[in-house]
């Protein structure tokens, strides 16, 4: 299956919502074999949402368990096809980076822990409690199925707290 | 293309940013990376610019004298070829705080320290807070950790001026995600 470039902003395809998916047919599984195949391929990522590859359908993929940061804590290879986040609690900054939008990051407030609800690659139903990084990435990566990058969530800049006081 | 740095500063009032950034624009100068922000009253701007034609200070003539009238005060620098290009610093990111009751050489201190051992600085804050009596200094900064160099080694080479200054340091690595 093919590694996929990753699409970079300004490609309007990761500002567009996109489309939920039906069926769990061929096309949407070799859609995941190729998120999986681009995540691992790049290395580093942890990551990635299907606009990222240039695909405007509801689908990502999340792996955490090789970086330092998710290793001790995440549920592995995550297939996650019209995922959902239905509920949130605590919050988490960290600062991201995205491959789609290179050379830039940013300190982003997220839920420390969300229970998501999505259909995972062998079409069963699954809802999870994810918590830390892996919850961070998950949070990310739905973000993108919005339309939605980082760059609208940066919750500070990095002199921020210094400001607070008089805010 | 003819790169340039421009520094302007000024006691903080609203629509400096317009003030300059109009100037800017009519002249036809392209703004790249700037960062903008309150010290103390003042408001400081710096910004890397370029223009298509400008070669040297003389071609912004004395398109800055308006700004020069309403109190700011302005530098242009000329940057030589390559100096708007920034380097690829890789690194871990540590993020150092030191606080504690104002005195002379905090900042000195701590930079002299990661200077010798190579740490680069890539940024740096201070604030003074507390009160008139008891005057608090605040130093944050961000620094790139040389290949090899871990977030304990700083920590062992600032541990000795918490006790020759009197201030708390906390040392940790800040982790980028990209996702």
């Amino acid at each position: 299956m093919p590694v996929c470039p990753i699409i970079l902003y300004p490609d309007p395809v990761l500002k567009q919502a996109t489309e939920p998916i039906g069926a769990l047919d061929s096309e949407v599984d070799a859609l995941i074999q190729d998120l999986v195949d681009t995540m691992y391929d790049a290395g580093h990522s942890v990551g990635v949402a299907a606009p990222q590859i240039g695909v405007s359908r509801r689908a990502v993929v999340v792996d955490v368990s090789h970086s330092k940061l998710g290793k001790d804590n995440n549920h592995g290879l995550l297939t996650m096809i019209n995922p959902r986040v239905i509920e949130k609690s605590g919050s988490k900054t960290m600062r991201e980076g995205c491959m789609s939008v290179p050379d830039y990051t940013g300190n982003v407030t997220r839920a420390e822990t969300i229970v998501v609800e999505f259909t995972d690659r062998a079409g069963r139903s699954r809802v999870i409690e994810c918590s830390g990084f892996e919850a961070v990435a998950i949070q990310h990566e739905i973000d993108h199925l919005d339309g939605m990058l980082f760059l609208d969530r940066v919750s500070s800049l990095k002199t921020d707290l210094f400001r607070r006081k008089n805010s | 293309m003819q790169h340039f740095a421009l520094t302007i500063i000024g006691r903080d009032r609203t629509g400096i940013v317009s003030q300059v950034t109009e100037i800017l624009y009519e002249l036809g100068c392209n703004i790249a990376d700037s960062s903008c922000s309150i010290l103390g009253g003042q408001f400081a701007m710096i910004l890397i610019l370029d223009h298509p034609e400008y070669v040297d200070r003389d071609s912004f003539g004395d398109a800055f004298l308006p700004l020069e009238e309403s109190g700011l005060s302005v530098f242009l620098r000329v940057l030589k070829p390559g100096g708007e290009i920034r380097p690829e610093i890789e690194g871990e990111i540590c993020m150092i705080s030191v606080y504690g009751s104002d005195k002379p050489g905090i900042v000195y201190r701590v930079a002299q320290v990661l200077g010798e051992n190579q740490v680069n600085i890539t940024d740096l804050n201070t604030k003074l807070v507390g009160s008139a009596d008891n005057p608090v200094y605040v130093l944050m900064l961000e620094a790139v950790l040389p290949e090899n160099m871990t977030e304990q080694d700083i920590d062992t080479w600032v541990a000795p001026l918490r006790d020759e200054l009197q201030v708390d340091i906390t040392v940790r690595t800040i982790h980028t995600a990209e996702l």
